[in-house]
């Protein structure tokens, strides 16, 4: 599990702390983003095994970041995480591996990355 | 005798305010006497153009046989005065018998006892109104000053009798516009159809004298329940009678008449006049109007004033009617215009609350998430005491509360995407049920069906409508306090005269406080200790949704009854 990358954007500060500590708990290698333009840069950078996307996001909101980090590289894994589950309907989240509704319990969000990344 | 004189008197009495018969008896009387006549007689020319002995002097021997028959124009000596309008002296020597009419066989033996005879016409330059008979003992041939003496008074009582039948119609002309303003009180308020129409009859009956008067109004003028408007008292021997006639006026579109005598047990004779006058607006005819009479002296006949009068109110009445029911129309749809509104102003207000709420509801989660997130953290990295662990577990209960709430508040914002599906009302419930009674705490909830077992399908999203019938259920039982008997009734009906589906959903949960029923449907609104009062605001939206409405009976002390309406015919 050591080697498994994961990038998590989100423009709330403390969101992206929990989340990273979470996951640093469950032994992922955890980097952040702030922004859509700063997760672009960091993909191209580096490869990660998973990318958490917020969705609602100040500037590039996370389904049009979604479509970039395809245009990078189309197999990418990404987990798109909102407030609400309003962007189910929205087809471009489809080319998203997996939804998930933000939770103070990280249960669900957990469960997921390890079904994506084949980790069960 | 003094001619002056006497014509003093009669035109004294002729310009008192007597009674019309006191004045001309009194002036036959004068004439018996200031004249020498034994026998002074007058005789009218009725409307039927017949003409009968009406008045006599006091001690007149011949009036009451000859007010026995009725002469007609031209008939015996009397009906060609009438006819002729030039007065006739005759003396014993050259009285034709009988008066020249077969029919005064009484006279035979009693002409002989007088000498002279004088027939006088009463009329103006322009009408005949009947003859002046005097008839002496003691004349032979009679002065011309009496001959001119006879024709003045003739003239004067014809112009008394002239003055008395304009007073008479004129009397009638009122009453009769008296009845039409009446009418027209009643058509020009905003009275129900219903009310108005009793109303009419009524007025009718009263102003026609009528035993009963009747408006029938054909099945196509809809809206009504009651196809008959009837005042006074119906003979059920007269129905068939009744019904004939109004069907031939309605045929017809003009007045027709009906006289009768009906044979009733037997031996009884009842007389019966019917008149009835179809009510036509633009060119139809929607009904008939029937005046029954059972009184000998008032009967109908086609070409006659009382029928005149039928048809003119009937003309009358037909076009206040359609006003009256164009009214109500118009009241109907106002109201469902106003309904409507009332709707689309609630639909507009829940959008831009709704549009509201998702934004506040988004602010809050993110906090929230990390609230919730860094108190489980915080527990799990500090070794807390069993009274820090609890608190730190209320914070994290109570976070998790908070974010139920929020996803069911987004879950009521948010527009769902309605998906259509045949469905049968009645299994869709039997299925809710299932799920129900496998429930331990249903066991005290006794639930009775009433099925239409002929319920057509609907299209419409069961899951959304299940969601519906489910939250209506457990409001039930959560009223019921878990005991009680829940009632289920489905079957079809129509609003507006569209077709629905009805689903009828009844507790003993001692319904709501009346206070609160306009607010049950509005979104956070609860009487439950732990509601999100969210509950019935989504079953609103998705029956609004899906074309439907829901509405609720409430029945305080006792129970709820909430009625589902789904269209049958549905585009969604």
């Amino acid at each position: 599990m050591k080697d498994k990358k994961i990038l998590i954007v989100d423009d709330e500060e403390n969101i992206r702390i929990l989340f990273k500590e979470e996951l640093e708990e469950e032994g992922y290698e955890i980097d952040v983003a702030s922004d859509g333009y700063e997760a672009l840069e960091k993909i191209k950078k580096s490869p990660f095994d998973l990318v958490v996307l917020d969705i609602k996001m100040p500037g590039m909101d996370g389904i049009q970041t979604l479509n970039e980090i395809k245009k990078i590289n189309k197999d990418q894994h990404v987990i798109l995480c909102s407030a609400y589950g309003e962007f189910k309907q929205d087809f471009s989240s489809w080319i998203s591996d997996a939804y998930v509704v933000k939770s103070a319990d990280t249960g669900e969000l957990k469960n997921t990355i390890k079904n994506i990344l084949n980790l069960t | 005798m003094n001619a002056v004189e006497l014509l003093g008197e009669v035109i004294e009495i002729s310009h008192s305010n007597l009674e019309i018969n006191s004045r001309i008896s009194a002036i036959l009387n004068i004439i018996a006497h200031r004249m020498g006549f034994e026998e002074v007689l007058v005789f009218k020319l009725d409307k039927d153009k017949r003409i009968t002995c009406r008045y006599s002097n006091q001690g007149c021997s011949l009036f009451s046989l000859l007010s026995k028959y009725r002469c007609r124009i031209g008939e015996g000596i009397i009906g060609s005065i009438a006819q002729k309008r030039i007065p006739q002296y005759f003396t014993y020597k050259d009285i034709p018998p009988r008066f020249g009419c077969i029919f005064f066989h009484e006279l035979d033996g009693i002409i002989d006892r007088y000498r002279s005879f004088a027939f006088v016409p009463l009329s103006d330059d322009s009408y005949i109104y009947g003859v002046m008979v005097a008839i002496s003992s003691e004349k032979g041939d009679l002065q011309d000053r009496e001959k001119i003496l006879l024709s003045v008074i003739a003239r004067e009582i014809g112009g008394l009798i002239r003055v008395d039948e304009i007073m008479l119609s004129s009397k009638k002309r009122i009453s009769e516009l008296v009845t039409l303003s009446e009418l027209g009180k009643v058509l020009t308020t905003n009275m129900e159809p219903e009310a108005a129409l009793k109303n009419i009859v009524f007025i009718i009956a009263k102003a026609l004298n009528a035993t009963m008067a009747t408006i029938k109004l054909n099945n196509f003028v809809s809206r009504f329940n009651i196809q008959r408007f009837t005042y006074g008292q119906s003979d059920p021997k007269l129905e068939r009678f009744i019904e004939d006639l109004e069907g031939q006026a309605i045929n017809a579109k003009r007045t027709t008449t009906l006289s009768e005598e009906l044979y009733v047990d037997d031996e009884d004779i009842s007389h019966y006049s019917l008149c009835s006058s179809p009510i036509i607006t633009k060119n139809k005819a929607i009904g008939a109007m029937t005046i029954c009479s059972s009184k000998k002296h008032i009967t109908f006949d086609q070409n006659d004033n009382i029928a005149y009068l039928i048809t003119t109110i009937a003309n009358y009445i037909s076009s206040g009617l359609e006003n009256i029911l164009l009214n109500t129309r118009l009241k109907d749809v106002i109201k469902e215009l106003n309904e409507t509104q009332k709707r689309v102003i609630e639909q507009e207000k829940l959008k831009s609350l709704g549009e509201m709420t998702a934004n506040i509801a988004h602010e809050i989660k993110n906090p929230l998430v990390i609230i919730g997130g860094f108190t489980k953290r915080l527990a799990k990295k500090v070794n807390l005491s069993q009274t820090e662990n609890r608190y730190a577990n209320i914070i994290v209960n109570e976070v998790a509360r908070l974010e139920t709430i929020l996803n069911e508040v987004l879950n009521y914002v948010k527009d769902t995407p309605i998906s259509r599906e045949p469905c049968n009302i009645n299994m869709c419930i039997d299925e809710i049920l299932y799920l129900f009674s496998s429930d331990a705490s249903w066991e005290k909830v006794k639930i009775v069906k009433d099925y239409d077992t002929q319920l057509p399908q609907i299209i419409c999203d069961i899951q959304q409508i299940k969601q519906v019938f489910i939250n209506i259920l457990v409001n039930s039982y959560e009223a019921m306090k878990g005991e009680g008997e829940i009632t289920i009734k489905t079957g079809t009906a129509h609003i507006n005269n569209k077709p629905y589906i009805k689903v009828a959903i009844s507790d003993t949960g001692g319904g709501i406080d009346p206070m609160a029923i306009d607010n049950i449907f509005n979104p956070f609104f609860t009487t439950k200790e732990k509601g999100t009062g969210l509950g019935l605001a989504i079953s609103n939206k998705i029956i609004m949704n899906n074309k439907g409405r829901i509405e609720v009976e409430n029945n305080v002390g006792k129970g709820v009854t909430f009625f589902i309406y789904l269209p049958l015919e549905n585009n969604l």
